[in-house]
């Protein structure tokens, strides 16, 4: 059986420094405007009377039952056996039904293409061997990338199912 | 190293192949795995096998694609058509553009010396030693930098304390940090970079931040000292008054291996914590428990940065951190702060022909009377240039040649930068872009970036490498700076100083080595071999062999022997008459992650980070400014005004301001590409009494503002 893939955050690591940005963008090259990962930000804030500042790189989850593929009326959007969560850009006809039904606002409406793009783990590196081009990037070694088993058996349990609500 | 053949599994396409090289899209040295196919840059990836940057780099250096590339690039030399600033421009010949300064360059040398010809880059691509070697060459004292605030004074005030420039070694782990002053993740330490701290962090070690505003390193570390901008200095001697009174000290080397103890103990106390907690607005009890975890916990270092050079209290802000380091027995030890032991080449100030400066010309050095430190280290101070152009005092200056430099937005006082910029006889501009500054020029010469030069990267750092940066392309007909001037060099009287082809030069470069460029480039980098406590066998490189908490050389050129506290010269202590009008405290030069100074705005990738500037406020004080986040605000000081977007954030104090730096907008009408807009030095000061008194570093760190809402639509 092909093994889920997955990429885990750890945020409180995230240094907010927009490396995993641009590595996507060389990778991937989305239009201007479009951000297939992105470092988000509340800016500092008071937590339990101490301040706090959390880098949050939002991303597309590859969620186990994606809400997005259940919206999608022209049935562009496929899941391949490993979890990673494609959009046929052939198939698409850019209605964003799909951006109205993703919980994490993380889909991306390509205005050259007139399609929805975000984020597939760098699907394309995965098959040759590679890993996602943001990974190994990142200063703060703070995105994980692996099978789902490896993950969890890294990072435990409960730290994983904090990071993965759609769990 | 491994070569790159092992590489190969991350090509895309038999077609593809793949240059190790170095980055330097800002201060530099990030290894990088340059991909290339048909002859065009298609990927940069991470060099994982870099010591410098352990597989990791930056959006900038991911961005540099789209630098090179960039439609706006300088392809040829431009000569100005029509009257200067009307962007108006011809093109010319390389061998034109070389006449043209050599003529001029002879002609203002023999009618009014060399020293009113000035060359000058800004914080330096890498190309500061062949700049000094041709003005060395030429025979003029005058190189513009920003040296004087900008780790010129971390150099020199080492040199004389303690004879070296001391780096964290992050390789043996130290167990606290005390990052002071330096965002050093998301902007460019020199030496190591962030990677290194964050390793560090990850693996365990204790964090003291000292910082007026809440960063990430603050959300991580153990104690964040908010201290009041401007006062490091009073805050590092308290800490050092609790580390003698509760004798944590290293009592062996300091009985050994400090010069002037009795009188430095004297000195710090006056800096008991009750007084240095009034000063600084860091409660005593915070100063106590950062100095216990500084001084407990072994080994430990200081990671340092530019926002403690950028103040009248310069020089005794570092050499107190130094002494902070010292007397807890951390210099020269595995974990500490360390001397790292340059590889065999050539060393900068060698290159840079220092030597060659015929004496009477050295003295000559436009205010070298004045801020006698910075002279000692061929530096000066910007407003000298300013003035001898403007008002042709102690004599005129009558050519600028800027390498890489763009003064307009990047010094203080641009209304003056400006002023002197259009009034120069003659402005030559070797750039990327046609940048504010450039639109100036007489003549302007395209730069090769970091992609399109053969280099013995970095051979002026302090951290004991030089690493091998590789020519990927060829654009337009840009040429590096090295190669422009070693041609430039040929054509003039210092001819018999400079190299048949830029090649030679590096090879004489890598001399001492033994290595051709080509041997060096296929090894990638060379290390120099480290050895900790070099003390122990031959001293401290000072006059005295110890480490001067007294410093002898401070005294002999004038100046307090013993770091002391000055009040920023414009604060609501120094200024109360100001504070009326201008109420807050404005920091100015807040790091994005996206731009390097005033470079990088034309970049989309880079610019979508960031469209626009922002002001840090409180929350408290933009409700009483009534500013609302993301509203345009005037930002004003007595000497002018400039427009930032507003950002509300409770990581600064209610009394204080963070402003950015260097903002231009290339997309806005040439000639002034909004130039006056956002420009943060259009408030700050230049004037010689506000500036360190010894290295003449210019205070951008402490000045007086007040803010108010811009009404209206966006400018």
């Amino acid at each position: 059986m092909t093994q889920k893939l997955a990429m885990i955050i750890e945020k409180e690591a995230c240094w907010g420094c927009n490396t995993c940005e641009l590595a996507c963008k060389q990778e991937n090259n989305p239009p201007e405007g479009s951000r297939w990962i992105q470092v988000k930000t509340q800016g500092v804030q008071k937590v339990h009377g101490k301040l706090r500042l959390i880098y949050d790189p939002v991303r597309c989850l590859q969620c186990s039952r994606p809400p997005c593929k259940e919206a999608c009326p022209v049935d562009a959007i496929q899941q391949r056996a490993d979890g990673i969560v494609l959009i046929d850009s052939e198939a698409c006809n850019g209605c964003k039904a799909c951006m109205e039904a993703c919980p994490f606002g993380v889909m991306q409406f390509n205005s050259e293409k007139g399609v929805v793009e975000k984020c597939h783990l760098c699907y394309h590196r995965i098959d040759r061997g590679e890993r996602p081009a943001c990974v190994d990037k990142c200063i703060g070694r703070c995105i994980y990338f692996g099978t789902l088993e490896e993950l969890l058996t890294r990072l435990g349990d409960e730290r994983f199912k904090a990071n993965n609500p759609q769990e | 190293m491994k070569t790159l053949k092992d590489s190969n599994n991350l090509l895309r396409s038999p077609t593809e192949s793949v240059v190790r090289s170095h980055c330097r899209i800002c201060h530099g040295g990030c290894g990088v795995l340059v991909h290339v196919k048909e002859g065009k840059v298609v990927r940069i990836e991470g060099d994982p096998e870099s010591p410098i940057s352990r597989g990791t780099l930056c959006p900038k250096g991911i961005a540099s694609i789209q630098l090179v590339y960039h439609p706006d690039r300088l392809l040829h030399p431009l000569k100005r058509k029509g009257a200067r600033g009307k962007g108006k421009w011809e093109r010319v010949s390389w061998e034109e553009a070389y006449q043209m300064l050599a003529a001029k360059m002879n002609g203002y040398k023999k009618q009014y010396g060399a020293e009113s010809i000035v060359l000058g880059y800004g914080t330096g691509r890498d190309n500061e030693s062949f700049i000094y070697r041709f003005a060395n060459l030429l025979g003029t004292p005058n190189v513009l930098t920003a040296g004087h605030m900008c780790y010129g004074p971390r150099v020199a005030t080492s040199i004389i304390t303690c004879g070296n420039l001391p780096v964290c070694d992050y390789e043996r782990n130290p167990q606290c940090i005390m990052v002071w002053g330096n965002n050093a993740i998301l902007s460019n330490p020199d030496e190591y970079k962030g990677v290194y701290l964050s390793d560090a962090l990850a693996k365990g070690a204790k964090l003291i931040v000292v910082d007026p505003r809440f960063t990430k390193l603050a959300d991580r570390s153990n104690l964040w000292l908010q201290l009041r901008p401007g006062t490091d200095v009073a805050l590092a001697l308290g800490m050092i008054h609790v580390i003698l009174e509760e004798k944590l000290y290293d009592k062996e080397f300091v009985q050994h291996w400090v010069h002037g103890w009795r009188e430095f103990v004297e000195r710090v106390e006056q800096y008991p914590p009750k007084r240095v907690a009034q000063i600084t607005w860091v409660p005593e009890e915070k100063i106590r428990e950062a100095a216990r975890l500084f001084a407990a916990t072994k080994p430990a270092c200081i990671q340092w940065g530019v926002a403690i050079e950028q103040s009248i209290n310069c020089v005794d802000n570092n050499r107190t951190l130094i002494a902070l380091a010292a007397i807890t027995g951390n210099l020269d030890v595995p974990g500490g702060m360390v001397f790292y032991v340059p590889p065999p080449t050539m060393s900068a100030s060698q290159f840079g022909a220092h030597r060659l400066l015929p004496p009477e010309q050295r003295r000559k050095r436009l205010g070298g009377d004045v801020f006698r430190l910075a002279d000692a280290f061929a530096i000066l101070n910007p407003k000298f240039v300013w003035d001898a152009i403007l008002h042709e005092k102690p004599y005129p200056v009558k050519m600028i040649f800027l390498i890489s430099s763009n003064p307009v937005i990047t010094r203080a006082n641009a209304s003056m930068v400006h002023e002197a910029l259009e009034k120069v006889d003659f402005l030559a501009v070797s750039d990327f872009f046609l940048t504010p500054t450039a639109e100036l020029a007489d003549l302007v010469l395209p730069a090769a970036t970091w992609l399109e030069m053969d280099y013995v990267a970095e051979f002026w750092k302090r951290h004991g490498y030089v690493l091998a940066r590789k020519k990927v392309i060829q654009v337009g007909e840009c040429k590096s700076d090295h190669e422009m001037l070693n041609e430039l060099g040929r054509r003039m009287e210092q001819k018999d100083h400079w190299w048949p082809t830029v090649h030679e030069a590096l090879n004489a470069i890598l001399q001492p080595s033994r290595l051709t460029f080509e041997e060096f480039a296929e090894k990638g980098f060379l290390r120099g071999e480290m050895e900790y406590r070099k003390y122990l066998k031959k001293g401290f490189s000072t006059p005295t062999g110890k480490v001067e908490l007294y410093s002898t050389r401070m005294k002999d050129l004038g100046y307090d022997p013993l770091p002391q506290f000055r009040e920023p010269p414009e604060s609501p202590v120094s200024r109360p008459d100001l504070l009326k009008d201008y109420p807050y405290i404005l920091i100015t030069g807040m790091r994005p992650t996206a731009f390097f100074h005033s470079e990088h705005r034309q970049i989309p990738w880079l610019r979508e980070l960031l469209p626009e500037p922002y002001v840090e406020i409180h929350p408290e004080t933009a409700e009483k400014e009534g500013i609302e986040e993301g509203d345009w605000v005037i930002l004003e000081s007595p000497r002018g005004r400039c427009f930032q977007r507003a950002r509300l954030t409770l990581g600064i104090d209610p009394r204080v301001i963070g402003a950015q730096h260097a903002w231009w907008f290339p997309e806005r009408e040439s000639p002034e590409h909004g130039w006056r807009e956002a420009n943060i030095n259009l408030l700050t000061d230049n004037d010689p009494a506000t500036c360190d008194p010894a290295m003449g570093a210019t205070n951008l760190r402490a000045l007086l503002c007040r803010i108010s809402p811009r009404e209206g639509e966006k400018p």
